[in-house]
């Protein structure tokens, strides 16, 4: 089973520009953990603010997230992984990077993203499948 | 030798009432036909009667003396007090009420041998209680053997089926074997008949009063014990022919109907003790006290009328 | 023939569970067949799902007259019966998706998703039989039916994107807007009832033992 058939296809941006908040209310609005940054500017990569950003650099230290913008605090580059790999591939790049989700790219731009609890549900099909062919 | 045909009488009632307790589920939930169930339980209570029927027949005896008449008038007793009990839905248990009898005729002559009957009132206490025990360990033990071993659908269903049958069928060779003296041991005790003869007839009696009377009874109590999951049911038949079994050996015939009321505490008991109701625990101990004494009573009146 | 009444060595039971494997190998064809259809844009595969229906019904039936021939344990017959009848009503389902499909013009924004959806469907359906494989072969169940709920909350997710896209496509004619409504609704109800059938095979499973 590799990474395609288990990723969500719907990711959600914020601008770098932007203030933390609104970050936090598109989190908040769509039920997700982390936004993609765009960068604006000649830095044309991508970064990723996640639940874990805003809370331990922002909240947690008493800072008002309206006076803050996303660019402060989003992580970058991307942790990226391929479609095609497979699961083993991806727990492992996420216990390495330490990070709860990783962005899919079909090797030109990003397609998707899989995160810790795709993983652990591919796994259980896996193992609910067992010794079954197909 | 018409004086016999007071124990025909009472074996056929017995038979009639006692069977369900057999394959009773099994009719009910439709496992089994109720011509494939009254042909296997007339033959293998027969057989029972047969076979081990006389190891039962003296207890009577000994209770207290008895001329042939008298033996009769016990018998009649018996299978009106059955009769009257079974026509008011009180659970009325033969052993019981032909011991009530022989009492009752024992007092009004004089002749009772009490204590003979603590042997016997024992034996009747024991029988649910054992019941009860049989059961909890056949559902335990036999319930690891089954996770272990018969797991596939196909296979776990025809042993439900073939247990059903096999035990149906130990259910009523016990059932021959211990009650068979409640119906004719009297005339043993009086001299009339051998014990072997007496526990061929006898073994008759109750085959015809299965194949003949048996079904309404069957499908009441069977529905009755249907919510049990098969591998329950099937236990609860199997510790009830095991406990008349056990009865047999010591000699002592006991009543079916209390021997089934225990198996299916006993199955209660492995799930939630809340499932054993404390009504029919009650139900249990009034029938303990009543049947042997308005079989005596009634017994003691007919005498007392026809003298 | 009393004998064979009396010691039955498990022919009917077989028989009955060859023919419900072969009913759900039925099902996984059809799923499979709406994917590729969905995939290729084929309206004559799209076709072939409506004939499997049929198919499907005849093995419906047979089953259920297999049943009531004596195979199984009367209490473990209805259950039985009614995981069939569970089973039937996801071919309903895919059914209308192909006549839905048939009838409407689909956004191709929303093809890509209508097509996860009818991949999750086919992973499902072959989930199912193995689940009821497992049945049979007497195991715990507990593992096949969590993933069966995975694939289900999966596709109740994409569901939930479709019917916010749905909205933002402009519907001139009531009509196509109508099949198009019905194809995405059935096409994401195949799984509900899927979730159906294996919670059944569960009760099964605990009533057995």
């Amino acid at each position: 089973m590799n990474v395609h058939e288990f990723m969500t296809t719907r990711l959600e941006f914020v601008d770098g520009g932007a203030s933390v908040y609104e970050a936090v209310e598109k989190m908040v609005d769509k039920r997700i953990r982390s936004l993609v940054v765009r960068f604006s500017g000649k830095d044309d990569g991508y970064g990723v603010i996640t639940a874990r950003d805003v809370v331990f650099r922002v909240l947690a230290k008493g800072i008002n997230p309206q006076k803050m913008k996303v660019a402060e605090i989003a992580s970058k580059p991307l942790i990226i992984i391929n479609q095609d790999a497979d699961l083993n591939e991806a727990s492992g790049l996420m216990e390495k990077s330490n990070v709860a989700r990783l962005f899919v790219s079909d090797g030109q731009r990003l397609v998707g993203l899989v995160s810790l609890m795709d993983v652990m549900r591919a796994m259980l099909i896996i193992r609910a499948r067992g010794k079954y062919v197909l | 030798m018409w004086k016999i045909l007071g124990g025909v009488f009472l074996g056929w009632s017995l038979g009639a009432n006692d069977s369900a307790n057999i394959f009773g589920t099994g009719v009910a939930t439709g496992l089994v036909k109720y011509r494939t169930a009254v042909l296997l339980t007339a033959a293998f209570v027969l057989l029972g009667a047969v076979l081990e029927g006389s190891k039962c027949m003296g207890t009577l005896g000994e209770l207290s003396r008895l001329g042939a008449l008298e033996a009769f008038h016990c018998t009649v007793a018996a299978a009106v007090t059955m009769t009257a009990l079974t026509a008011l839905a009180i659970p009325a248990s033969a052993s019981q009420a032909i011991v009530g009898a022989v009492i009752g005729i024992g007092l009004f002559y004089g002749s009772a041998d009490f204590s003979k009957l603590y042997k016997i009132i024992s034996c009747w206490v024991f029988t649910p209680v054992c019941g009860i025990i049989a059961a909890y360990l056949f559902h335990r033990v036999l319930g690891y053997i089954l996770e272990k071993t018969v797991v596939s659908l196909t296979n776990r269903n025809l042993l439900y089926y073939l247990g059903i049958m096999v035990s149906g069928c130990y259910g009523a060779y016990s059932l021959g074997s211990n009650n068979v003296a409640n119906v004719t041991g009297v005339y043993v005790g009086a001299g009339q008949l051998s014990a072997e003869t007496a526990a061929l007839i006898g073994g008759i009696s109750i085959a015809l009063g299965v194949l003949t009377y048996s079904r309404k009874v069957m499908m009441t109590v069977g529905k009755g014990i249907a919510p049990l999951d098969p591998f329950s049911a099937l236990v609860v038949v199997l510790a009830t022919a095991f406990t008349l079994h056990v009865f047999t050996q010591i000699g002592v015939p006991v009543s079916s109907s209390q021997a089934i009321v225990g198996a299916v505490v006993g199955v209660g008991l492995v799930g939630d003790l809340r499932t054993v109701s404390s009504k029919m625990l009650a139900k249990i101990a009034v029938s303990w006290v009543l049947t042997p004494l308005s079989a005596g009573s009634l017994t003691y009146l007919i005498i007392t009328l026809i003298k | 023939m009393f004998f064979e009444k009396a010691f039955p060595h498990g022919k009917k039971e077989r028989k009955v569970i060859e023919n419900i494997r072969s009913h759900l190998s039925l099902l996984c064809t059809a799923c499979h067949t709406l994917e590729a259809a969905l995939e290729k844009r084929d309206r004559n595969l799209m076709g072939e799902v409506i004939n499997l229906e049929n198919e499907a019904d005849i093995k419906r039936r047979e089953i259920l007259s297999n049943i009531y021939d004596g195979a199984f344990l009367p209490y473990l017959r209805p259950d039985l019966c009614k995981f069939v009848e569970i089973v039937d009503s996801i071919f309903d389902f895919l059914e209308e998706t192909a006549y839905c499909y048939l009838e409407a013009e689909i956004p191709p924004e929303m093809a890509g998703e209508c097509l996860r959806v009818a991949f999750f469907n086919r992973q499902m359906s072959e989930m199912l039989l193995i689940t009821f494989q497992a049945l049979v072969d007497g195991e715990d169940l507990r593992e096949k039916t969590l993933a069966i709920r995975i694939y289900e909350k999966k596709i109740d997710d994409i569901k939930n994107y479709l019917t916010k896209d749905l909205r933002a496509v402009p519907v001139e004619n009531f009509w196509n807007g109508l099949y198009l409504s019905n194809f995405l609704s059935s096409l994401t109800g195949i799984s509900d009832v899927i979730e159906d059938a294996s919670d059944h095979l569960q009760i099964i499973s605990v009533s057995i033992r």
